[in-house]
């Protein structure tokens, strides 16, 4: 059927250029006024002046646009345009390879700038790194850190069983809304009506919404929300879990094959039945070995979380280091390192076996 | 008892499938439809148990319009429509006995059917499909274990137990070396002859056609260019339906 069509797909049409072309010009021009902006605000006048606080106001990144957009004019009739060679509009070639084109060089030199501008704002200091109290202060928590504090192993002991909960109970409530919105989140089970498809984009933004803002945030929020503790925790390990599990489930049901879905339809079954036969026998094994794998990840979270009153052994850790009390926090990091590796290899071991 | 006429089928890409196809198919009879790849014999077929939408055109099926058929009607029409696949496209990790008694879906609850609650006749007809086909034994195993004629017979198997006024089957031999696949040809000869089910099949190799066809129809470019008996298929036809260049392959 396909190979019959009339047109070669890879054949663009001239709608296809103007839209590839209008993006390389885009491109171009953000990328010309970005470093415009850097070579002014950062190697001019942050480390060439020494300015602490330059000034700034909103014309200086219209003025770099204005400028950009004017290089990026003048770039796209030579072969150093990288939105040009971008969106696949210079022909390919044969002689030179991608490294010895013009357009890789002026890459090269915008990565430069921003390597040099990174250097900078993350105030890297060999000095401070080797400095004489810097590393006494080091030496002094490594040797307490090598002595763990025994004698605080059973509350550890039952903080970190706290995690250990706290973090299941996060998954499993994750685990039947992740279920049902991973369905939704298909593309191809929702792209068949518009009134479906919009559903899709709708709950696709929304995982992605709360996906993008990280468990520590979220226990933040909570603790205000229900009170400092393992709950609080646990809801934000869960809420961040059904985006990431929902997505993942998602891409799976996108990957099946069509072939039972085809043949379950065609036994005349209802839409559930052609779910329930056609689609769930393919993501099962899947699924379960997603949904351990986000315990183990929960339980290796749930230790940050508990650094901002999410319970457990993170908040722990939290009071004795806020205390100086190196020893105790020595301890706990061994515990954590335990929990982590014994999670680590038996989710491993587990998702190898039911493959 | 199935008849159809002038049907259309153009998908969203562009691509015309089907340009205006019709003939009939008399109860009791073996069909066999030939034509290159991309001709639109998969088409055709997926069109009469709307797996894909026709166009435009009609198709009757036992005195009903089809192609107007939504929702409940549309499922019961399917249920009396079985199909079998190239790539047989069982349950995977679902054992034989549940590949074969997913044929029953439509008459069986949702809720029963989730929970694994078939009826007794219907567990009792399973295994006599299951020996008809003759996988008598293989109930329980699993049916992506097993070899590609018997996961096709399980197909065949899930088919029967919609108790089809017409099967369709759709390139049913394609994956199959040489022998496996008379072994599946056979058994879809005696359904047809055994049970009285109607046989419409998609094929590619003529050999197969001359052996088991009843009557051939031959599509080319989504058009039907040939109808009549399979013995009647000579060079100059042959040269017509599958291009100039084109070798006759035979499988023995």
């Amino acid at each position: 059927m396909a190979t019959q069509t009339e047109r070669l797909p890879h054949e663009p049409t001239n709608m296809q250029i103007v839209r590839k072309t209008a993006q390389a010009f885009c491109l171009d021009v953000f990328l010309m006024a970005y470093v415009i902006l850097v070579t002014h605000k950062i190697i001019y006048e942050k480390i060439i002046l020494g300015l602490r606080y330059p000034d700034f106001n909103w014309n200086q990144p219209m003025t770099a646009l204005g400028i950009g957009f004017l290089m990026a004019v003048a770039l796209f009739f030579t072969k150093f345009s990288i939105g040009k060679a971008v969106f696949g509009l210079y022909e390919d070639d044969p002689e030179k390879t991608v490294l010895k084109q013009p357009y890789t060089l002026l890459g090269f030199l915008i990565l430069i700038l921003t390597i040099i501008a990174g250097i900078f704002i993350s105030q890297i200091s060999i000095r401070e790194f080797l400095s004489e109290s810097g590393l006494n202060g080091a030496r002094r928590i490594f040797t307490a850190l090598f002595h763990p504090n025994l004698d605080i192993f059973e509350p550890a002991l039952f903080a970190a069983i706290e995690t250990i909960y706290m973090a299941f109970i996060a998954t499993i409530a994750a685990l039947p809304i992740a279920f049902i919105l991973g369905f939704f989140a298909a593309r191809n089970l929702m792209a068949d009506s518009r009134f479906f498809f919009s559903i899709y984009v709708l709950i696709r933004f929304c995982l992605n919404m709360t996906r993008s803002i990280e468990p520590l945030v979220w226990a933040i929020i909570f603790s205000v929300w229900v009170g400092i503790g393992p709950f609080a925790g646990m809801l934000a390990l869960s809420l961040h879990s059904v985006s990431s599990l929902a997505k993942l489930y998602s891409e799976q049901i996108e990957n099946i094959s069509d072939g039972p879905i085809e043949a379950i339809k065609a036994t005349g079954a209802h839409p559930i039945q052609v779910v329930w036969y056609g689609v769930v026998p393919q993501i099962v094994l899947p699924y379960l070995s997603f949904t351990i794998y986000r315990w183990d990840i929960n339980v290796r979270m749930a230790t940050v979380i508990g650094l901002v009153g999410g319970g457990g052994i993170g908040t722990m850790l939290m009071q004795y280091q806020g205390l100086a009390k190196w020893n105790e926090v020595g301890l706990l990091v061994l515990v954590i390192a335990a929990i982590v590796w014994v999670m680590d290899y038996s989710s491993s071991k587990i998702r190898e076996a039911i493959k | 008892m199935l008849e159809i006429k002038d049907l259309q089928k153009v998908y969203p890409n562009g691509t015309h499938a089907l340009k205006g196809v019709s003939f009939n198919v008399t109860k009791g009879e073996f069909l066999v439809i030939i034509g290159l790849s991309g001709s639109g014999k998969s088409t055709l077929l997926r069109c009469v148990n709307r797996l894909h939408e026709p166009t435009s055109g009609s198709i009757v099926f036992e005195g009903e319009e089809t192609t107007t058929k939504r929702g409940k009607e549309l499922r019961s029409l399917r249920a009396r429509i079985g199909m079998i696949f190239q790539h047989f496209n069982l349950i995977p990790r679902a054992t034989v006995m549940t590949n074969v008694l997913s044929g029953t879906l439509s008459r069986t609850g949702i809720f029963a059917s989730i929970m694994g609650n078939y009826s007794v006749e219907d567990k009792e007809k399973a295994k006599k499909y299951i020996a008809i086909v003759g996988l008598t034994g293989k109930e329980n195993s699993r049916a992506d274990n097993l070899s590609g004629g018997q996961q096709q017979r399980v197909a065949i198997a899930r088919a029967l137990m919609q108790n089809p006024k017409i099967l369709l089957a759709d390139e049913p031999v394609a994956s199959l070396d040489p022998a496996t696949s008379h072994s599946v040809m056979k058994y879809l000869k005696k359904i047809n002859e055994e049970l009285g089910v109607t046989v419409v099949c998609n094929l590619h190799f003529l050999s197969l056609v001359r052996q088991y066809a009843g009557r051939v129809v031959a599509l080319k470019d989504g058009k039907l260019i040939y109808e009549g008996s399979p013995l009647e298929i000579n060079e100059e036809w042959f040269q017509t339906i599958y291009g100039e260049d084109a070798v006759e392959v035979t499988i023995n």
